[in-house]
């Protein structure tokens, strides 16, 4: 019997690799009917692609519109002379992503073979181009010869990959490679004439001819070499790193990124000193000790009972704070009321931690970092900052359009969750609120919920305090998505099987720990693919501020640029590249959730 | 192997008395009354829908009995969520589906509830761990997911998974009924070492075999009610009740 088996169990056998003619044949041609669509297809193709490429190419298009423009249509009016801190912040993600794959050791590889379908399609993408595109008979013939020597290229490569058996030869590791391809698009601003296109002293210059301005190449170049460099530096003392704890501190300040980003390096917050001596260390320290010495005694092993009664009116405290701010009963700092509601919450997850002192004491030193940094956040965004602003927010154009959409996720995602529990609990008030919550913010349109913050909102809040437009935006517009995540959540919630709750129960999990381990895990498992349908229709409608006056990246191209005197009414240029832009980012989060889903073995059981 | 007589030496482990548990209107479990000592193995039979599910998930409070008292290792169940958690921190239960979680590896599933319940140390956890992978005899299985392996494997990871909470007491609610015949085998010897462990086992199974062999005592219900209470011996051999009768002829 074994004998059979081990006979039987040989090795796989290899896929057959088909030649791209192969290929062709088999999947375009391979009967009549098939033909005949494949044919019609081809030409309404070609059709649409040469009014496309006639609509790019035309003598009437006015790209150095664009170009003229594009630090406007991505940074809008941040002031020129501080631009420096635009480039810092884009320089800490590049050393922050060149960590990250590092640590994570990007072991993935491409096959050879892909990248040979890659450099052939490019190569038949060229010819299709120099057939269709309306230019001189001369260029023609130089894009047929590249696109012709790509092809030949490629299937020189595919020959190479066909006959190699061992995988390291068959395939390239991914990170080097797309290093690679990255490095030759920043080398090509240094040797391809782009032209130099700009406004200087509110004149226009327009060089064509040479390469980009050197405030171009040389930031991007600098942001190449950060991540390279990074990557490679943490790859040779990695061995010595202590992973674990590497990988969660990442995490750690990935999280933590927008919010410092974006509120301490942009926006350069005036820090008021004497305020912060007086007021602020002494009340972050205040919730530090006596915070955690409250934390630290709840977390007793002992306490029982009485520590779920402490947390629950803590919880009611933290919350009836909030009521009496929209009424106006009583004043108290908004950190305050913040700080009020995170301990509560802490009190409630303190019976996960009652263990040993160390235990405890863990749980007290996480509960002072997070009120050190909150509390550092919040005064910062209430702080005014120094920028000499020409636009109602120092934010505008892609910036604008990409801080709002990662903040709004960042923050709905644990409040949709939370919401999306409340409204799955069998506590009938917390599931009274969050269906009343979500419902009534379902049947609200966006605009008005961005009305209201930006309008309305201020008139609540208590004297002396204001929140920063770009604050009033995301906070509204997390409060929007935050409903919608939690049903997509509760879709995922309603898929864990009962079985699941029992099995928690009958080892002696706790409701939270329940929650968390088992109940959670599964459940956004399942809601990855609307997580993800919404997280892109997020990023899309955040050309909604522009309705309170904010200036994304479509307002700019819709009615900046057209209305500069040397470029009146050149909108479709910039609307191209703006839908461009929307196109491959909304793109690279649909493929990054497919991936996610393999990965997380989706649809395995 | 334990006798009638050393039985009445050891301490009650699960008292039941009067319990009664609806559903609705529907009586799941009527007046029921039953003890478990120390170290017994009590097998529990009957006809489909007969309440012997309702009757062990009542033991960890899975579902709430409306009259009546049970009282496991001394004490109470009542609504008092402390009683509760220590309650199912004593006793361990193996459930027909496995319910072994899916997104987590066999080793976390096991270590799980040590880690969080026991606040034990993560070494400590694994080691015991694999101690009881190792008695379950699938040690190599460890980082595997609960869905590669197969519905033998799952619930011997399952039985382990229970058994690392260190329990006086488990529950077992038809654990071979959703197994390909070749697969029982494997499961009732895990149990049947766990017996002559000495732990203090109630089990719901149809394996007529397992319950000959290893139970002390047989309890055999039918709609919601105890009929008849007694050794094997006693039960196979000359059962006192008609319905008994009437089961064991339509099995046997
Ligand atoms: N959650 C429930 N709701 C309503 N009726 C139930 C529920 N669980 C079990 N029952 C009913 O209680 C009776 C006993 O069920 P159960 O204890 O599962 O029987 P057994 O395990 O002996 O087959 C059955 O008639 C069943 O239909
Ligand atoms: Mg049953």
């Amino acid at each position: 019997m074994s004998e059979m088996t081990s006979i039987k169990t040989g090795k796989r056998p290899e896929e057959v690799s088909r030649s791209p003619s192969e290929w062709i044949r088999q999947n375009l041609f391979s009967n009549i009917p098939n033909t005949i669509l494949t044919i019609i297809f081809g030409i309404f193709t070609l059709y649409a692609i040469r009014g496309i490429l006639g609509f790019v190419l035309s003598g009437e298009r006015r790209w150095e519109a664009v170009a003229t423009n594009m630090r406007l249509l991505m940074a809008q009016g941040y002031p020129a002379n501080q631009f420096v801190r635009v480039w810092f912040t884009l320089g800490c993600l590049m050393v922050l992503t060149g960590l990250s794959l590092a640590i994570w050791s990007g072991k993935g590889r491409l096959s050879v073979k892909k990248i040979s379908n890659w450099v052939m399609s490019t190569g038949l993408g060229l010819a299709v181009f120099a057939a269709l595109a309306p230019i001189s008979a001369s260029s023609r013939l130089g894009w047929v010869i590249a696109g012709a020597l790509l092809i030949a290229g490629g299937l020189g490569l595919w020959q190479r990959a066909k006959n190699k058996t061992t995988e390291t030869l068959h395939t390239i590791p991914t990170v080097p490679f797309s290093f690679g391809f990255l490095g030759i698009l920043v080398l090509s601003l240094w040797v391809v004439p782009f032209g130099h296109y700009a406004f200087t002293n509110g004149e226009l210059v327009a060089e064509t001819g040479r390469t980009v301005a050197m405030s171009t190449k040389l930031p991007f170049t600098v942001m190449w070499l950060l991540l390279v460099g990074t990557y490679c530096l943490t790859n040779l003392v990695r061995e010595s790193l202590p992973i674990a704890q590497a990988k969660a501190c990442l995490v750690g300040l990935w999280l933590l990124s927008p919010f410092i980003l974006n509120w301490i390096v942009l926006r350069d917050p005036d820090f008021d000193y004497g305020h912060i001596v007086s007021t602020d260390i002494p009340l972050a320290a205040l919730f530090i000790f006596v915070g955690g010495g409250i934390l630290f005694m709840l977390a007793k092993p002992s306490l029982g009972e009485i520590g779920r009664l402490t947390a629950i009116a803590l919880l009611i405290f933290g919350v009836f704070n909030w009521v009496a701010a929209f009424f106006g009963w009583y004043p108290m700092l908004q950190k305050v009321r913040i700080s009020f509601v995170l301990l509560a919450l802490a009190a409630l997850i303190a019976p996960n931690f009652a263990a040993d002192r160390k235990t405890r004491l863990k749980f007290v030193t996480g509960w002072a970092i997070l009120i050190l940094i909150s509390h550092w956040l919040i005064t910062a965004v209430n702080s005014p900052s120094t920028l000499e602003l020409q636009g109602p927010t120092y934010l505008g154009g892609f910036s604008l359009t990409l801080f709002v959409a990662i903040l709004t996720l960042l923050l709905s995602f644990p409040l949709g969750v939370l919401l999306a529990l409340g409204r799955t609990s069998s506590m009938p008030i917390a599931r009274v609120l969050c269906t009343g919550y979500i419902e009534s913010i379902r049947g609200v349109p966006l605009i008005t919920i961005l009305f209201f913050f930006s309008n309305i909102l201020p008139l609540f809040l208590p004297q002396g305090m204001e929140i920063a437009e770009l604050a009033a935006i995301v906070t509204g517009y997390t409060l929007f998505s935050a409903a919608y995540l939690a049903e997509n959540v509760r879709g995922g919630l309603q898929s864990v099987m009962r079985g699941q709750y029992e099995a928690a129960d009958a080892i002696g999990l706790t409701t939270s720990q329940r929650t968390g381990f088992i109940v959670l895990p599964q459940a956004l498992r399942v809601s990855i693919p609307p997580l993800v349908g919404q997280a892109i229709g997020v990023f899309k409608e955040t050309s909604l501020v522009a309705i309170i006056g904010a200036y994304d990246i479509l307002r700019i191209a819709n009615n900046v640029v057209p209305a500069q005197t040397e470029f009146l009414g050149v909108k479709r240029e910039g609307l191209l590249l703006v839908s461009v832009i929307y196109f491959i980012v909304a793109f690279s989060m649909s493929k990054y959730s497919q991936r996610l889903e393999e990965r997380v073995g989706l649809g395995e059981r | 192997m334990s006798t009638e007589a050393a039985n009445t030496n050891r301490a009650d482990m699960i008292v039941c008395e009067n319990v009664d548990k609806w559903y609705g209107d529907f009586q799941a479990l009527k007046d029921v009354s039953a003890t478990i000592a120390e170290q017994e193995v009590v097998v529990v039979l009957g006809p489909s829908g007969s309440g012997k599910s309702t009757l062990i998930r009542c033991i960890n409070r899975l579902e709430a009995h409306q009259q009546g008292t049970i009282i496991v290792d001394g004490v109470e169940l009542t609504n008092d969520l402390r009683n509760i958690e220590k309650i199912r921190s004593e006793v361990g239960m193996v459930f027909q589906q496995f319910n072994l979680f899916p997104h987590l590896s066999v080793i976390d599933n096991v270590t799980l509830a040590p880690k969080w319940v026991r606040k034990m140390p993560k070494a400590a956890a694994e080691k015991k761990a694999e101690e009881l992978l190792e008695m379950v005899g699938i040690p190599e299985q460890a980082e595997k997911y609960p869905g590669q392996l197969s519905g033998g494997q799952q619930q011997r990871v399952a039985i382990a998974r229970a058994l690392a909470m260190e329990p006086r007491i488990m529950l077992f609610d038809e654990p071979t009924s959703a197994l390909d015949p070749e697969m029982i085998k494997e499961v009732l010897d895990v149990m049947k070492d766990l017996a002559h462990g000495g732990m203090t086992m109630m089990v719901v199974t149809h394996e007529m075999g397992f319950a000959r062999e290893v139970a002390d005592r047989i309890i055999f219900m039918e709609s919601g009610e105890i009929v008849e209470v007694g050794t094997p011996e006693h039960f196979f051999t000359n059962p006192t009740e008609d319905r008994t009768k009437l089961f064991l002829s339509q099995i046997l």
